[in-house]
This record gives C-alpha cells, sequence and structure tokens, in this order.
C-alpha cells in the first residue's frame, strides 16, 4: 500500500483494520528518513530500531500503537542521546525520559528520530546548531525556519508524519510557517516541561507539528494535562478536542492591524486574501487594537535572557556534559545578557521593568477576548530566508519573531497555518491566537479553514517533492 | 535604564566571569558591541506608564502549588545511572576541583 502523504489520523486507522502492519509502517519512514536526510538534515539522531516489540499479527489498544514520529532534540528521551543540537551535550545520553514523550510511550507511538534545531533552542534558524543547518525543503537554499526546523522540515518532506516541537518565543509557529505545515504552541503550562531541556521556563511550552489539525488535537490530547513534576502545569480539565472542533461554530475574529506593520507585501496580500475567505465562511472579522509587537519582543529579550542564563548555569561539566568552553557564540551573548540584567544595581531597570510590561501585555490580550474569540494575523513578517540572508538582520532571531512573541509573553495559545504560497513559491503562515487555555476555539477555526481550503494544497504540494 | 548603558570591555569580562564563560580575546569587542546593541533595543519599555502595575512572575496565575514529600523509587537514580555522563568518575563519586 501507498503510504505517502497519509496523515497519523489515517495511519491509525490503517492500522487498526490490518491494512498495513505496524512494522511496514516503521520501515517506511525509516526508509524515506535514510533517503531524503542526508540533503536536509533534519535529524541529529535517528533510531536503528523500533522500541516497541512488534509481533505478528497482535495489535494492542493503544492509541498511537506503530505511529513514528520525530522528537526535537529538546526532549529528554531514556537511553537515546540528547543534546539539544549543542556540542555541550554531545554524547549525554538520558537517564529518564521526559513527561511529554513518556506519555507518547504509554500510547504506543515509535521514536523515529531527535530533531535538529538551534543550539539550545536560541535561534529562527537552525544556524546555531553545533550539528549544521538544517535546510528548507521547499528550497534547499533557505532556513526552514527555528528553532523547531528539524521537526518542521521533517513533517514538510513526510519523513515523519508528524513532529513534537517546542516553543519560547515562536520555535514552533516560525518553522511551520516557513516549512508549510500546522505548528501549535499551546497555553503556557497546558502541556508538562517536565524533561524538556529548559531555556525560558516561564515561555517554554511544547507543542505538536503535523500535517493536518486532526493531527494536531489528537497528539496535543495525548499530550495535555497536570504534571506532578512541573509545578506550573495547569490543573484546568483538557476538553475532548476533536469532538469540539468538529461542530462548525460561527467565530468572532479580531485583526490586530498592528500586526501588518512591516509585513513583506505578499504576505499581506495573502492575509487580505484569507481575511475575505474567512469572511465568506460565515464568521465575523472586526478589527481590534493591540499593543506594538515591538515591546514584546523588549519583554521577551530580558526576561527570556535572564531565564536562559540561570538554566544555562547548570552546566558545570562535572555531574553530567561537557564544560562550559563548549558553549557557542549565540548561547554565550545568551547568558552574558542575561547575566547582567539579573545582577546587582540592574535588576530593576531591566528584569523586573519587563515583567511589568509583561503584565500590560496579558492584560491588553484578556481585554482583548472579551470581544473577540481569536485573533488572526500574518505568522512571519517575511517567508523563509536564504543561507546567509540573516546577516542582513541585525538582532534577528527577534525581528523574524516578533509576531509570535506577543503570545509567549502572555502565555496564550498560537497557532501557524499555511496560507497560499508567495511569488517565491514559499509558503505563508498565518498565526491564529487564542484566549488562556481555549485551544478548542483555534482547532474549530482551523479545521474549518482545513475542510473549506485544504490550506491551499500547500501541505500536499511541500511533499509532492519528496514523493 | 538610559541611555548611556554603553559595556566596557571590562563589563564583558566582569559580567563573562560571573557566568563563568571563557572568551577568546577576539570576541570581547563583540560581545560588547552585541551587548550594548540589545541593551539600547530594550529602551523602548521606557515609553511605557509602569508606575502602577505590578510585576508579572507567572502567566496563568496558578497559586499555592505543593507536591508530596518524598518520591517514588522508579523515579531514583541508581549510582551508575547518576554517574553515566560524568566524564570524571572515582569509585562513584564525581570529582570536582579542590574548593580550600
Amino acid at each position: 500500500m501507498d503510504l505517502f502523504g497519509k496523515t497519523i489520523t489515517e495511519l491509525q486507522a490503517l492500522i487498526k483494520e490490518k491494512k498495513v502492519a505496524a512494522s511496514e509502517v516503521w520501515e517506511y519512514f525509516v526508509k524515506r528518513s535514510k533517503r531524503h536526510n542526508p540533503k536536509l538534515n533534519a535529524y541529529v539522531s535517528l533510531l536503528e530500531k523500533p522500541s516497541n516489540p512488534i509481533v505478528k499479527g497482535i495489535i494492542p489498544k493503544m492509541e498511537l500503537w506503530g505511529i513514528p514520529l520525530a522528537v526535537k532534540d529538546n526532549y529528554c528521551t531514556k537511553g537515546v542521546r540528547t543534546t539539544a543540537s549543542s556540542k555541550v551535550l554531545d554524547d549525554f545520553i538520558s537517564p529518564y525520559e521526559s513527561t511529554v514523550t513518556s506519555k507518547l510511550k504509554l500510547s504506543g507511538y515509535e521514536l523515529l528520530g531527535k530533531t535538529n534545531m538551534d543550539a539550545w533552542a536560541h535561534g529562527a534558524s537552525t544556524e546555531t546548531s553545533d550539528y549544521g543547518l538544517t535546510k528548507n525543503p521547499w528550497d534547499l537554499g533557505r532556513y526552514p525556519g527555528g528553532s523547531s526546523g528539524g521537526s518542521a522540515a521533517a513533517v514538510a518532506a513526510y519523513i515523519a508524519p508528524g513532529a513534537i516541537g517546542s516553543d519560547t518565543g515562536g520555535s514552533i509557529r516560525h518553522p511551520s510557517a516557513w516549512c508549510g505545515i500546522i505548528g501549535l504552541k499551546p497555553t503556557y503550562g497546558r502541556v508538562s516541561r517536565y524533561g524538556v531541556i529548559a531555556m525560558g521556563s516561564s515561555f517554554d511550552c511544547p507543542g505538536p507539528m503535523t500535517q493536518s489539525v486532526e493531527d494536531n488535537a489528537m497528539l496535543l490530547q495525548i499530550m495535555a494535562g497536570k504534571d506532578p513534576y512541573d509545578a506550573t502545569s495547569s490543573p484546568v480539565a483538557v476538553p475532548d478536542y476533536r469532538s469540539k472542533m468538529k461542530t462548525k461554530r460561527k467565530l468572532k475574529i479580531g485583526i490586530a492591524r498592528e500586526y501588518l506593520k512591516g509585513v513583506e507585501p505578499d504576505i499581506q496580500t495573502a492575509f487580505e486574501n484569507m481575511v475575505d475567505v474567512i469572511k465568506k465562511m460565515g464568521h465575523s472579522v472586526v478589527d481590534v487594537s493591540l499593543m506594538s509587537p515591538e515591546y514584546s519582543i523588549s519583554v521577551y529579550t530580558i526576561a527570556q535572557r535572564a531565564e536562559v542564563s540561570s538554566n544555562l548555569g547548570r552546566y558545570d561539566g562535572i555531574r553530567y556534559a561537557n564544560n562550559r568552553a563548549y558553549f557557542g557564540q549565540e548561547a554565550k551573548r545568551r547568558i552574558m545578557l542575561g547575566t547582567y540584567t539579573l545582577s546587582h544595581g540592574y535588576y530593576d531597570a531591566f528584569y523586573k521593568k519587563a515583567q511589568k510590561v509583561r503584565t500590560l501585555i496579558k492584560n491588553n490580550f484578556k481585554k482583548t477576548f472579551e470581544d473577540v474569540d481569536l485573533i488572526i494575523g500574518p505568522n512571519t513578517p517575511v517567508t523563509a530566508l536564504k543561507v546567509g540572508e540573516f546577516e542582513k538582520y541585525p538582532f534577528f532571531g527577534e525581528l523574524m519573531d516578533q509576531l509570535n512573541e506577543p503570545a509567549s509573553a502572555a502565555g496564550i495559545p498560537a497557532m501557524s497555518i499555511p496560507i497560499e504560497l508567495d511569488s517565491k513559491n514559499l509558503p505563508i503562515g498565518m498565526q491564529i491566537m487564542g484566549n488562556y487555555f481555549d485551544e478548542s476555539s483555534i482547532f474549530n477555526f482551523a479545521y474549518q479553514i482545513e475542510q473549506e481550503t485544504n490550506f491551499f494544497d500547500v501541505i500536499k504540494k511541500g511533499r509532492e517533492k519528496y514523493k | 535604564m538610559s541611555k548611556s548603558v554603553h559595556l566596557t570591555k571590562e563589563d564583558v569580562l566582569h559580567i563573562a566571569q560571573l557566568a563563568n564563560l571563557p572568551l577568546s580575546e577576539e570576541s570581547i569587542e563583540k560581545y560588547q558591541k552585541d551587548l550594548t546593541e540589545t541593551l539600547h533595543y530594550v529602551e523602548n519599555l521606557d515609553e511605557l506608564d509602569i508606575s502602577k502595575t505590578e510585576a508579572s512572575s507567572h502567566t496563568t496565575d496558578l497559586q499555592n502549588v505543593f507536591f508530596e514529600d518524598g518520591t517514588k523509587e522508579t523515579r531514583k537514580f541508581t549510582q551508575e545511572q547518576a554517574t553515566q555522563n560524568a566524564k570524571n568518575i572515582k569509585n562513584g563519586q564525581f570529582v570536582v576541583k579542590r574548593l580550600m
């Protein structure tokens, strides 16, 4: 059977109906990964064998039985090398399992490989990886975006049917937009951070990256929930995302014009076309006013660097890993900025001020969501840049993530979905932001758009080259 | 935060020392420039009135999270597991630099 392009949901059905064996699915994706990874460099490590014992003819009642997924290399996976794409952790074999991958394991998934990323998730290109750049499957001369660039490229080229990423200031949404797939950053605390190599602890959100909205909702369903090992994980009940997704709701959608400033004309046009489609679908669209994303960049820059300096303080080279001389330039830059803003005499001027503005950003979103169900806007100011082009943009990472960082600073959920291609034949992403713990409305809306437009076949076109 | 923030070479070396980061001589100037630039960028926060605003340490308003004392046997590392990734081990223990 030809499995090419099948969603996770479709693969699940085929396995359950015994039309394809779990072992065949594994072989299929291993073969594809081995064939295409040398040019894409989506993986840091590719697994040789499935971890679940596959006995012919027996299909355990586990939701993800036989489904191989790619997981970003900042998730601790027991007995498997976990590097966060940094030479500091070059030979680190995790002695324990993250909560997210534990939950996936309990559901029967197979770990296919650990995906490349910006080292420590610092960046928006995978360029800071100590294991080489990941290439954008749409154009191998371009960045995939980041930091979850390996996960995005793996899904876009269909060398994995789905992937897990993590988003601190856009690290799921940004590469999802540049590679033309669906990526969700859930509400902060919706998914446990336990066992995810810490970057900005008050921002970090694990999330799914997929080819379909239903796959995305299904994976979040498995990943979400309170975890005693992450005190910031939320006790708020997890709804049944898929059943809530399929009732056609008429939603009130807000557009923040502040988010269109400085965005490439092609992206603006695609976005306006999308707004027309949304109106025709019967949703109401209103303008809302949000704080300029420029303030979120500053809040993010200060608070995240401060958290980085504290989190990366644990790498002493004594208990595990290599010593601090192995940190790359970007990590050093961030650690030093955070060390400075947290140091005596500067704390109030930087860190505390940023945390106060963070309150303003939160309140701004809370107030706006009293009036609208969702807020939409472009996901990135430009489409995938050519390798090397980042030098033209000082402050590259933050500029590329500027439309993503407000949701990160506030802790609200946000998704990137593909909308059309630009004149360079590169995918454009639209961001859908929702209220706290209201991933359901995002799924509902994105699913309706998928039914109506099939995302203009962007996802299908992306993987065609890799058939 | 004032517009006068300009990190000197000594500032960079002091920060690097606090963060225990070895820097190469030729990289110091680059960090001096980059860090100063970033500190200038974030000055836009001064445009906002935060005189009556409380600081946010958290985004989802969680309060009082407790954890039961103790831990499960299954979560405990053996000595071997705990030391398996260390570079310098003697008699099953971590070797550290002499402190005194």
